[in-house]
């Protein structure tokens, strides 16, 4: 947020819709005590990531800052936080949920959409290349099993997944 | 019983009402209502000449029942019912009803629909009166002692204040001392002066003066006549009725004979079992044999007996002078007779080593407050010097943590409201005597509410006292120097600090108790959801319960500081002198009464009732019956609308009684409008009623109200009874759900409902034409909405169709 900046009156507005979002549900419990900004591996290296400061930024209604931006996306998902918030905030899984609302609106930084589409390529998050796979054998591991891809594409197909991941490809 | 000879006395407030109402014509109604023998009109008949022509009535002995249309609500019918008892008639024979602002003012503007609806209001009232009873006043006997639970600050000012009126009060702790948590606490804020401090028996000997505050050990008070003191003791088993409880107490060994110790110390001196002092934090060893503290109350030595050898070892026996010492001490049981019990079993630290992040028992140099208190304390373990336990050398650099514990949705959501100011207090204490300290204060919100409270948080300020805003995620331990690291975030400068320290100090919750939960079975009180004893009502009854004669104070309904404490410690010592000054309970007999005849075999009553007012009695080898204790019975009715037999009724309403009223109430209708019955209960619904009224707020003169002393007292078949008689619909107008005043009634009536509405569709009646509403005396406007969206509701549906119809 900008000094002077005025309040923003769709500031309800976005908590309400992190709220009514799956993980988003317990946002409003967080009284900016901290615990998980100093619970946070990501937050002790880098200034670009704050879980207490994207709460606080989603509360205060700043949309446009906290879709846009790259902080959410530098949530590691160690859950430190969540398991240690006095306040029962699923802080990890409000991150998930704003990264949601974020994808629909368009944002995901090039590294999560190539993600994207190599699951609904493929099935898989990492395209294994071949020299990869003739190592596992000697690994002892199995042979890579196929992966399903119909019964998963169809679920994405439901979530609307498929639809926005072309959206985005789309988009330059 | 005699024939009902009805007086009816009409007032129509100097005019005020007779413009929107046609007196006349009540007048000349109720006239020709069978059983009314005198009708009289005056401006008021709530005082003066008015009021004297009732009693005259009364006395000339023409009437006995009275019928009063008044325009004043409540206050009015105070004041005749106690001129009627002076006239000589039973109370409870009169019936007053407010023609102003149940009528007259929300139906102003359709005055001949007003009349109309008088006219029913004033049957209502003579046909109920013509069925009311004579109720009587029953006297209890109230033994003039008292049970005080917990020797904290609360019990001990509490003991102090009953026995000073002369009561006989039996103050019970289960440590082997007195002085519960504040003893342990050494200094207290506001005054920064001794915790064991208190108010001295006004009875006391003459060295003290009625203004003077003193030590528990020097007060003198346990020397007052009446105040019996055990300690090592704990409740076991409490029956009885207020005014008249027996109560059993537990009392173990403490092996050393209270009236010969001599307090010489030669016993602790040969004692060779050596234990860590709990007491003191750990920092220092006791013996088998010891006392907290030399200040203590009483003054006397006391056998650990969970690590005394005893007879291998009787060293102390053997050196005693006054041959104190007795072994062979056994625990034993006494039982007491009190008129009343006060529960001041105060709260305790909540245990920090739940939050493994904070290593508490694991790492020596975190602590609490409460142990830092002790080393605070001159008396205490270090003399005053503030010390990392684990090497004994002084702690230079000191952080405190706050809400450890609580505002911890994990443990104790709520905020435990001392914390905040026991820690700048020892902040300040400690930085006052050694002004090199380094002391940091990680909090999430400072909360220093309380006079004088804030000047301790800018005096810390000032005496460098640092304030990181951040609750630190861990506490780490360099295993190399053994300091202590506290990960932290500043929030306000989004910096992140790994804060060094000798001794952190944690700030815990304040939890019930121990044994809170035991005591509440005992009692047969209830808890809150925070495990602290509930009271009856937070902001007028804060030391009452739901049980008459059972008082609560201090930290056991929530934490407190000492303040705070001793109010409510005072508060409740009035209350319970009030129950027993006289040496009786005097109370009405307007209770529940069953009909053994009907009763049987089920125990929805005894369950249901809020006051555990109702037993079950065996009749014959199997079967059993209700009865009502009419000292306990609190005359809601809640037992009336649970009951499937019909077999329990209130003798102050009974079903003839509301039936009557209910049909007279719809038999007048003088109205387009589909009639609608407001069944209100007498403490929230009928005085919303009386707001709107008073309000003048309007609503259709269509909506006739019958009050009921609580929504708990329905049952299903009245609803239908109200159809019958004339309803096209019917609300129920109850407390708002947590605010019931006879705790269950209103959930009750609202399962009810629901039920019923299940039933009507089954009979082909709309079940929209019943609708239960909440609502709290400063709602009128709610009730004017809901009758109006009633009405309106019964007019789209149409006319009620019965099957039928007898």
């Amino acid at each position: 947020m900008k000094p002077g900046k005025p309040e923003k009156t769709t500031s309800l507005a976005f908590s309400n819709l992190v709220v009514s979002r799956l993980g988003g549900e317990t946002i409003t419990l967080c009284y900016q005590c901290g615990t998980c900004a100093s619970s946070c591996p990501v937050a002790k290296i880098t200034e670009r990531f704050n879980p207490r400061e994207v709460i606080k930024l989603s509360l205060l209604g700043e949309k446009d800052e906290v879709i846009s931006g790259d902080a959410i996306w530098l949530c590691c998902s160690c859950y430190n936080c969540q398991e240690r918030c006095p306040q029962k905030v699923e802080i990890g899984d409000v991150i998930y949920a704003l990264r949601n609302i974020a994808f629909k609106e368009g944002y995901i930084p090039d590294v999560y959409s190539k993600f994207a589409s190599a699951i609904l390529n493929d099935g898989r998050i990492v395209q294994v290349s071949k020299f990869v796979e003739n190592k596992r054998p000697a690994l002892g591991l199995p042979p890579l099993q196929p992966t399903g891809i119909d019964a998963l594409r169809k679920i994405l197909s439901a979530t609307g997944f498929d639809k926005l991941q072309k959206k985005k490809e789309e988009t330059p | 019983m005699e024939e009902a000879k009805v007086g009816v006395f009409l007032s129509d407030c100097g005019n005020k009402i007779s413009e929107i109402l046609d007196f006349n014509a009540l007048a000349n109604y109720v006239k020709n209502v069978s059983g009314v023998v005198v009708v009289k009109r005056n401006s008021e008949f709530w005082r003066g000449e008015g009021l004297q022509t009732i009693v005259d009535t009364v006395k000339s002995g023409k009437i006995n029942r009275v019928v009063v249309a008044e325009c004043l609500p409540k206050l009015s019918e105070v004041k005749i019912v106690q001129a009627v008892e002076k006239a000589g008639l039973n109370p409870y024979l009169v019936e007053v009803i407010d023609l102003k602002d149940h009528c007259a003012w929300p139906h102003r503007k359709t005055p001949s629909e007003a009349t109309e609806k008088a006219k029913a209001m004033l049957l209502a009232a003579i046909e109920r009166a013509k069925l009311l009873e004579p109720i009587e006043k029953l006297e209890f006997p109230a033994v003039k002692s008292a049970l005080i639970i917990g020797g904290g600050i609360a019990g001990i000012q509490t003991a102090v204040d009953l026995a000073d009126l002369s009561f006989k009060v039996n103050l019970v702790e289960k440590a082997p001392f007195l002085g519960g948590l504040a003893a342990r606490a050494g200094r207290f804020f506001p005054t920064d002066d001794c915790a064991i401090c208190i108010q001295s028996p006004t009875s006391d000997v003459k060295t003290i003066t009625h203004t003077s505050r003193k030590c528990v050990y020097r007060s003198g008070f346990s020397e007052i006549p009446d105040l019996n003191i055990l300690t090592n003791s704990k409740v076991v088993a409490v029956e009885g009725v207020p005014g008249n409880y027996k109560v059993t107490i537990e009392k173990k060994p403490r092996y050393v004979n209270e009236l010969k110790c001599v307090r010489c110390d030669l016993c602790t001196a040969v004692c060779p079992v050596k234990v860590p002092d709990e007491y003191n934090a750990k920092l220092k060893t006791r013996k088998a044999i010891y006392m907290n503290v030399p200040n203590v109350h009483p003054p006397v030595y006391v056998i650990d007996e969970s690590v005394c050898r005893f007879h291998d070892c009787a060293k102390c026996v053997e050196v005693c002078p006054t041959d104190a010492i007795e072994l062979d001490q056994k625990s034993e049981r006494i039982t007491l007779n009190v008129g009343s019990i006060i529960v001041a079993t105060g709260f305790q630290e909540f245990d920090s080593n739940v939050i493994k992040e904070y290593h508490y028992g694991d790492y020596p140099d975190v602590i609490t407050n409460l142990e830092l208190a002790r080393m605070v304390d001159g008396f205490g373990p270090t003399g005053g010097v503030i010390v990392r336990p684990s090497n004994r050398k002084p702690a230079k650099k000191i952080v405190m943590i706050q809400c450890v514990g609580s505002r911890d949705r994990r443990y104790n959501a709520y905020c435990s409201s001392i914390c905040c100011m026991v820690s700048l207090k020892h902040a300040a204490l400690i930085k006052s005597a050694y002004p090199g300290a380094d002391i940091t204060i990680c909090y999430i919100d400072i909360r220093t509410t309380g006079r004088e409270h804030e000047d301790y948080y800018e005096r810390a300020r000032e005496m460098g006292v640092k304030f990181v805003k951040g609750r630190p995620t861990e506490i780490s331990r360099d295993p190399e120097t053994g300091k202590l690291i506290v990960d932290v975030e500043d929030a306000l400068l989004k910096r992140f600090l790994e804060l060094e320290a000798d001794l952190v100090v944690l700030a815990p919750a304040m939890v019930p108790a121990e044994g809170t939960k035991e005591l509440a079975e005992i009692l047969g009180l209830e808890l809150d959801k925070d495990g602290f004893f509930k009271e009856y009502n937070a902001k007028l009854r804060p030391t009452e319960t739901r049980l008459r004669g059972i008082y609560l104070c201090g930290g056991a309904t929530f934490p407190k500081d000492a303040p705070t404490t001793s109010l409510h410690a005072h508060s409740a010592a009035i209350k319970a002198a009030k129950l027993l000054t006289t040496g009786k309970i005097v109370k009405d007999q307007r209770t529940a009464v069953v009909n053994e005849e009907y009763c049987g075999d089920c125990e929805f009553c005894p369950v249901t009732c809020p006051y555990g007012a109702i037993s079950l009695v065996p009749t014959t080898e199997e079967h059993f019956v209700a009865r009502v204790s009419d000292l306990l019975c609190e005359g809601c009715g809640v037992c009336v609308g649970t009951c499937p037999l019909n077999a329990i009724e209130l003798r102050h309403s009974r079903p003839n009684q509301m039936l009557a009223q209910m049909k007279a109430l719809m038999s007048v209708n003088g109205t387009p409008k589909p009639l609608v019955l407001a069944i209100c209960c007498s403490e929230c619904g009928h005085t919303a009623v009386d707001s709107s009224g008073m309000a003048m707020m309007q609503y259709p003169a269509n909506v006739r109200v019958m009050k009921v002393p609580c929504t708990g007292i329905l049952q299903v078949h009245q609803f239908l009874e109200a159809f019958r008689a004339g309803a096209q619909g019917v609300m129920v107008v109850g407390c708002k759900s947590d605010g019931c005043h006879y705790e269950v009634g209103v959930e009750k009536a609202e399962k009810k409902v629901q039920l019923a509405r299940v039933l009507l569709k089954e009979y082909g009646i709309e079940p929209e034409r019943l609708a239960m509403f909440n609502m709290v005396f400063i709602e009128g406007d709610k009730f004017a909405e809901a009758a109006q969206m009633m009405t309106e509701r019964l007019e789209k549906l149409g006319p009620l169709q019965l099957m039928g119809g007898s």
